[in-house]
């Protein structure tokens, strides 16, 4: 088993850098949409193989027990190669949770299936009245025998129409005296009578958004991680490291890089508005990379991050916007056009790249959400 | 990354410059000083100069204390947040800059280290749309003929170190304030300051050195300065936020803090990430031109790092007046004088859309040359 943390950043870098340029799938590259597993299946099988599927896991979990530092490489490596994330719910979102909270049995069933993708999942938070307000959520979980029956609504469900389970936020105790009581945690099987899912189509026309409807559908109880009616404390006990995740540079950076030899092909150079408001954008994107920087020190130390690390997403997802903005602008009348636009050896699909920044500042937390919270929790201000 | 003995280091210099300007009188002394007219205090520049807060960025083997430009950016975000008029920014940055690397065996280095003289950097000329790209100030025979503008400290300075044409081609001369020929208007400045417009018709200036090295280190001393006005108005910005915070924390209206209201809130988070995102890149960019010998990158960083500092010093100050209400647009809170102090220093050596334009200009060039 190798040290990965033992070696330096550089060596380490060089490492996954080899690895992806020589063995990730050229036309896998920055796709945009979010694949079917069958798409990239065989991608799946070769980070199976190399056992990288779970940089974040302990090893003897079967992951990579990368540290904070190697970590962020890891991803910053796959970001720049645009290896997609997979379907990566169940290692980035399940797996952690059943590690931390799961009973030694849960760990040994679900772990090595997560890895393997023997199981697909999908994360069943969101509700038609608890989005934002997530607490609010009001999908059943009742004890009946040795299984849980669960009755409700989700939305947003990611690729629940390519999932084999579901890991899901339910109400257990609709008397507890405060919302976020009354929470549990549990799995459960797609494959049965009870669970229905709808696809969504979003603006870009994609269905990667499901609707999933729970009539009497069932789980065993022993599917409960951790304790009932503690699923609120664990659900958030995870988001750390997303948080910073959600702010990384990658996102506005490849979208800056496209925008910036569209814009040289279809001469909007030439404009000196344009060419100031590409600077403003470019020196955001630099600038927001600096106070990243600040952040993943703070993890290399070891130090735990603070809410303030919410003004990264607040700051990258508005500014790719903007930079999308800028696309359809420099793409002039082509601006509504369907599909790739080809300029010289480019191909941007200027479209596609403006719905993909739409909804980065309505999920993972609303930026009016991540305003709230810095408010305060970092600045203190009063109810 | 920085090395975390350098963190300390730099977290030392900031405490003991924070502490230093705080028993000075911190804001207080900015608003009395303004008041009576006096543009900067003298006793102040030689405490400072006691303190070797001027030669933070100068090597140890010229006197100073070695620490390079993020010492001197940690100097200016602490002048910036106690807005202290002393032209501490314009000394480190140009007047040192230049002496250390054209003349550093003149006694002038040691003085101005020490804060026993001052001395205003006067290398700017006025154009037709703002500064002109030609100097016309020439020097011949030992005398300066032609004029000066945007001159920081020229009010209270004994000498002026002036950048003219010769023969040979630039040369750096030593001008003394009193010399025959030489006459300093004043333009009065927002924060009660002013910059100096000097007029010379045969003035008598020695020169310090002459040639192309002069162009160069004229290049890397502006950059240098450039990139530390950049700190100056993050640590104002900094301070002005923190002033705006504690008002809608106290202020009340429809019985409740204005800080209770969500659009005050939001407009609160907005100037906060803007100063987090200005400070993050601007000693992001003096730890980098602190390590980078291509003078041409080290200009690009500089325009990177004003361009950002003025962007957020403009949102912060003038949100913070509104945040203040109608208290804001009078004299009698400090709010204005840091609004006021953010006017002068983000119009002196370019404003943001003006550094957006060079700092676009060179990436150009860097992607033509490759």
């Amino acid at each position: 088993m190798t040290d990965w943390n033992a070696m330096s950043d550089a060596e380490f870098r060089k490492e996954v850098r080899g690895f992806l340029e020589a063995e990730y799938p050229e036309e896998l590259r920055h796709l945009p949409h979010r694949p079917k597993f069958a798409e990239i299946e065989h991608w799946h099988r070769k980070l199976h193989t190399k056992g990288w599927v779970a940089p974040a896991w302990p090893a003897e979990y079967g992951g990579m027990g990368l540290n904070a530092a190697k970590l962020l490489i890891f991803y910053e490596e796959q970001q720049r190669w645009g290896v997609n994330r997979g379907r990566d719910m169940g290692v980035q979102m399940v797996g952690p949770l059943i590690i931390k909270f799961g009973t030694q049995k849960q760990k040994n069933y679900w772990l090595p299936r997560i890895l393997s993708c023997e199981d697909i999942w999908c994360q069943g938070y969101s509700e038609p009245g608890a989005g934002s307000d997530l607490a609010n959520l009001r999908t059943r979980a009742e004890i009946d025998g040795d299984d849980f029956v669960i009755n409700g609504q989700k939305i947003w469900t990611t690729m629940a129409h390519d999932a084999t389970h579901i890991f899901m936020l339910v109400r257990t105790d609709p008397d507890a005296p405060k919302k976020q009581q009354g929470i549990s945690f549990v799995l459960a099987p797609m494959d049965q009578p009870g669970v229905e899912v709808r696809t969504i189509t979003t603006l870009s026309g994609e269905t990667e958004f499901c609707e999933v409807f729970f009539d009497n559908a069932r789980t065993p109880r022993e599917n409960l991680v951790g304790e009932l009616n503690k699923g609120w404390t664990m659900a958030k006990a995870l988001l750390s490291f997303e948080r910073i995740f959600i702010g990384s540079p990658s996102l506005a950076q490849n979208a800056l890089g496209q925008l910036e030899s569209f814009a040289r092909g279809r001469g909007a150079f030439d404009d000196p508005v344009f060419r100031d408001r590409f600077a403003q954008a470019a020196l955001d994107v630099e600038d927001h990379a600096a106070l990243y920087s600040r952040f993943a020190d703070q993890l290399k130390r070891g130090e735990t991050l603070g809410a303030d690390v919410s003004m990264l997403k607040i700051w990258v997802t508005e500014c790719f916007q903007r930079i999308t903005e800028l696309m359809i602008e420099a793409a002039g009348p082509d601006g509504g056009t369907v599909g790739p636009l080809q300029v010289g050896n480019v191909s941007v699909d200027v479209l596609a790249s403006f719905y993909k920044a739409r909804p980065t500042t309505i999920y993972g937390g609303s930026n009016e959400i991540q305003r709230n919270i810095l408010s305060k929790a970092v600045l203190g201000l009063p109810d | 990354m920085q090395s975390s003995e350098q963190e300390e280091d730099l977290r030392l210099l900031r405490e003991s410059a924070r502490t230093l300007f705080d028993r000075a009188g911190g804001s207080g002394r900015s608003r009395k000083l303004r008041d009576a007219g006096g543009e900067f205090d003298p006793d102040m520049v030689r405490e400072l100069g006691e303190a070797g807060v001027f030669g933070v960025a100068v090597p140890e083997e010229q006197g100073g204390l070695g620490m390079g430009l993020a010492a001197g950016g940690v100097i200016a975000e602490e002048v910036g947040r106690v807005i202290a008029p002393e032209p501490v920014v314009a000394t480190i940055g140009l007047g040192l800059g230049l002496l250390r690397r054209l003349c550093p065996e003149h006694p002038k280095l040691e003085q101005l280290i020490g804060g026993e003289a001052s001395l205003a950097v006067a290398w700017q000329e006025r154009g037709p749309g703002g500064a002109s790209a030609d100097a016309t100030c020439r020097y011949a025979d030992g005398k300066l003929t032609g004029g000066k503008a945007w001159v920081v400290g020229a009010g209270g300075t004994q000498d002026f170190l002036v950048v003219a044409e010769a023969d040979g081609g630039p040369v750096l001369v030593l001008a003394e304030a009193s010399a025959d020929g030489l006459v300093t208007t004043r333009r009065a400045q927002a924060d009660g300051s002013s910059l100096g417009e000097l007029s010379f018709s045969g003035t008598p200036a020695a020169e310090l050195a002459c040639g192309a090295a002069v162009q160069g280190a004229l290049s890397e001393a502006v950059a240098d300065a450039t990139a530390l006005a950049a700190a100056e108005l993050v640590g104002l910005s900094q301070r002005a936020f923190e002033i705006t915070l504690d008002y809608i924390k106290t202020r009340e209206q429809f019985d409740k803090p204005i800080g209770s209201f969500q659009v005050i809130q939001h407009r609160a988070v907005d100037l906060n990430v803007m100063c987090e995102v200005a400070q993050a890149a601007v000693r992001e960019v003096l730890m980098r031109m602190d390590g980078e010998t291509d003078a041409s990158i080290r200009a690009r960083l500089a325009s990177r790092a004003k361009a950002r500092a003025v962007t957020a010093a403009r949102k912060v100050t003038r949100d913070a007046i509104q945040l203040h209400g109608a208290v804001g647009y009078t004299d009698e809170f400090d709010i204005g004088l840091y609004l006021n102090r953010a006017l002068v220093l983000s119009a002196w050596l370019g404003d943001d859309a003006y550094h957006r334009r060079i700092w676009f200009d060179a990436r150009e060039e860097e992607g033509a040359a490759q």
